[in-house]
């Protein structure tokens, strides 16, 4: 028992200025061992030298593998040892067997950090596995700093790193960094990114977590001032103690989003007190996320939506919004929406309501809000000239823009057009972000989809490329009302509980 | 803060080879820590009996106490609302015959009065160490579950949102012609849970359930301290 808290002792690293993580994350000189000469090689470390270049990492890629041979005009160093001068950073991909001795060459060589894609580990639960993870700890230990093993790497936009599987992320650089153990997560995490025009600083899969893990990242990511937003996914972490310190001083400096998997129910705990019975590792970390004002999200989905309105909107609290669409129940489900998550939809001024029913098209119509514009077709110079005036409110500090914009399709068939050229989707983002520039406030983008079957591509294509005018215009974009008003109430939480705080 | 005290009385159990503290141990742990805890006087002997009521007053609860028995309502072992010598000597007997040699004392207590009754606990959680709890006490603690947790030691903010937190967290308001709960107290005492917590590793467990609301003041009428079994 002893010795196993001095071991951890002996491993926790308290001089963190030690470790250079700019040559990590943004390395000049890059070696991937592992690298087959084949043009038929499919292994870890081709792929990752194909998906780095296809990024168009702007450093030097130094490749190695034992047989020698050229990769893409590159010659193959034959070992570590070989490559003349220092290196900044390694991607080592070899057999599990030869990790250490891999890692040590990479130490001796001035590398900052290695990622290890490897698998082979402490996953296995082999006495051999273990050895060698312990091997890798010991090294690391010594003063190369390591992500993995067991993992899919590290992805950095602006350097060009990235995931295993990754050579077509964005490089385009932004706010939101992601942590997790888990390669897959983070791979999809960045690709759904991709899309939702979220936009990351860093993100860092750490597999078994030998080394770098939650916490060191989280003390990094804290000061990093490429990184605003943390998102993190986790499913254990090494040492509460620590790890609650962490997260409490980096979200006392910048939002993090935590999704915690793996939360189980109490009930086969044997325990003697109802106090432990009840506390189950679920409400203890919910207990845990709200004492350091992080926020807690439930699925993935919820956490990206909740990166990108952090990374998106100001930081700040939003009270009262105000709702603008057309037809689809949109008054009454927004309200309920809103009330759940304690966000007021204050009907508008009356003279604000008579101007905007003026531009409305009648019947149908309401201007209370939300303000209901009766039918899908209202022309964007309208909308803005709405949410212009609604703006005005002073208890709106947000705006939402519902556009159903599927049932262009309608048009599209009438007029025998593709729906893409019957659908103003570049006016409505250019309105939009008029709106935005003009009154200050926020707005969000809400795009619907009811059709989104075999027969409707054409739709899903039309709502995807709505979505990147919008985005490019850096108006932020989710499916569903709901979605967005969960968001917002995740921003309100977060800039809430910081005033709370310092009160 | 008689931490010391705290630690002689739960050495002495362990030296016992106690795997929970009694009730009237426990109130005297609770109680270094400043902790509000009902008066009560633990007597063994009947001719004790009139001397401890004559101190507490009436009316008031007698109840078996020994470390070896948990659950006393389940065992018939608490008898309330006592208000003559008759009464108490009956109750006395019954819970005499209760205990069937375990060994322990019969605690002659005072009966706090208040229709509020919250829960306050601690619980060591495998990742992040001492959580202290709060939440709506007596039969509903369990049939509700509204509960909410702080890891300590608890900053006077902690306290405070874990009694915001939960769904009735209304009752400690003045309602129905009922004085608002000392929220002051109730945070001096969640924060004391803490510190108890945090200086004796030994307690591993806490259960004070009820804690009465008695007009303003909260009190911990029972109390149940689990030790760690070495």
């Amino acid at each position: 028992m002893s010795g196993k808290i001095k071991k951890n002792c002996s491993r926790g690293r308290t001089n963190d200025p030690q470790t250079d993580y700019e040559r990590i994350f943004h390395p000049r000189r890059l070696a991937i061992i592992g690298v087959s000469a084949e043009e038929s090689g499919t292994g870890f470390g081709t792929g990752m030298f194909k998906a780095i270049t296809a990024m168009g990492f702007e450093g030097e890629i130094l490749p190695v593998n034992p047989k020698g041979g050229t990769i893409a005009g590159l010659n193959i160093f034959k070992s570590v040892e070989e490559i003349p001068g220092e290196i900044d950073f390694a991607i080592i991909a070899v057999a599990a067997r030869h990790v250490p001795d891999t890692l040590e060459a990479c130490r001796n060589k001035g590398a900052a950090g290695a990622e290890i894609l490897s698998s082979g580990f402490s996953e296995l639960g082999t006495a051999e596995g273990e050895e060698l993870e312990r091997r890798i700890k010991d090294i690391a230990s010594t003063g190369i700093r390591v992500v993995g093993p067991n993992c899919f790497g590290i992805y950095c936009p602006a350097s060009g790193l990235t995931l295993l599987p990754g050579p077509d992320l964005s490089r385009r650089s932004g706010p939101v960094a992601f942590l997790a153990q888990s390669g897959g997560m983070s791979i999809d995490f960045a690709h759904a990114g991709k899309w939702m025009g979220i936009r990351f600083s860093k993100v860092v899969s750490f597999g078994n977590g030998a080394d770098l893990r939650e916490s060191d990242l989280l003390r990094h990511l804290k000061d990093d001032p490429e990184t605003k937003v943390i998102s993190m996914y986790i499913e254990g972490i090494q040492n509460g103690e620590t790890f609650f310190q962490e997260i409490k001083a980096a979200a006392g400096k910048k939002p993090v989003i935590v999704y915690k998997g793996g939360l189980s129910r109490a009930g086969a705990r044997a325990v003697a007190s109802h106090t432990a019975s009840m506390g189950g590792s679920g409400i203890i970390w919910k207990s845990i996320l709200k004492q350091v004002n992080a926020i807690q999200v439930n699925d993935t989905q919820e956490l990206a939506q909740a990166s990108l309105a952090f990374a998106t909107l100001p930081p700040k609290t939003f009270k009262g919004i105000s709702i603008i669409g057309g037809g689809g129940a949109i008054g009454v489900t927004a309200c309920d929406t809103a009330e759940t998550y304690g966000i007021e939809i204050p009907p508008l001024s009356a003279d604000l309501q008579t101007r905007i029913y003026d531009y409305l098209p009648k019947p149908g119509s309401s201007a209370i809000n939300p303000v209901d514009v009766a039918n899908p077709f209202v022309a964007p110079q309208v909308l803005k000239e709405v949410m212009l005036a609604a703006a005005e409110d002073k208890r709106i500090d947000l705006q939402i823009i519902v556009s159903l914009l599927f049932h262009y399709k309608m048009l599209a068939l009438m007029f025998n057009k593709p729906v893409v050229e019957v659908t103003p989707y570049k006016e409505l983002a250019q309105a939009v972000s008029d709106v935005v520039d003009q009154t200050g406030k926020p707005v969000i983008a809400v795009l619907p989809n009811a059709r989104k079957g075999v027969d409707n591509l054409d739709i899903i294509e039309m709502i995807a490329m709505t979505r990147q005018e919008y985005i490019d215009h850096g108006i932020p974009v989710f499916d569903e009302l709901h979605d967005a008003i969960r968001a917002i109430a995740h921003v309100n939480t977060y800039y809430g509980g910081r005033k709370n705080a310092k009160r | 803060m008689q931490k010391d005290k705290a630690i002689k009385i739960i050495s002495d159990a362990l030296r016992q080879e106690q795997e929970t503290l009694s009730e009237y141990e426990a109130k005297q742990v609770l109680a270094a820590y400043d902790i509000p805890v009902t008066r009560e006087i633990l007597i063994r002997d009947k001719n004790h009996l009139e001397k401890a009521i004559r101190k507490i007053g009436y009316p008031l609860v007698m109840k078996g106490c020994s470390s070896r028995i948990v659950h006393k309502t389940e065992k018939g072992l608490i008898h309330v609302d006592i208000r003559t010598v008759q009464e108490a000597k009956k109750a006395f007997n019954e819970i005499l015959a209760g205990l069937k040699g375990f060994d322990g004392g019969i605690l002659v207590q005072e009966m706090i009065k208040g229709r509020r009754e919250l829960v306050m606990g601690m619980t060591r959680d495998a990742q992040f160490g001492p959580c202290v709890m709060f939440g709506l006490g007596g039969i509903f603690t369990e049939i509700l579950k509204d509960i909410s947790f702080r890891r300590a030691p608890l900053k006077k903010r902690d306290a405070l949102d874990m009694m915001r937190e939960i769904r009735g967290h209304k009752i400690l308001d003045a309602v129905r012609g009922m004085a608002a709960a000392d929220k002051k107290l109730l945070t001096e005492m969640l924060m004391n849970i803490g510190r108890l917590s945090a200086d004796i590793p030994e307690v591993s467990e806490i259960d004070l359930n009820p804690v009465i609301i008695c007009g303003s003041k909260p009190v911990v009428v029972d109390a149940l301290v689990v030790l760690k079994n070495a």
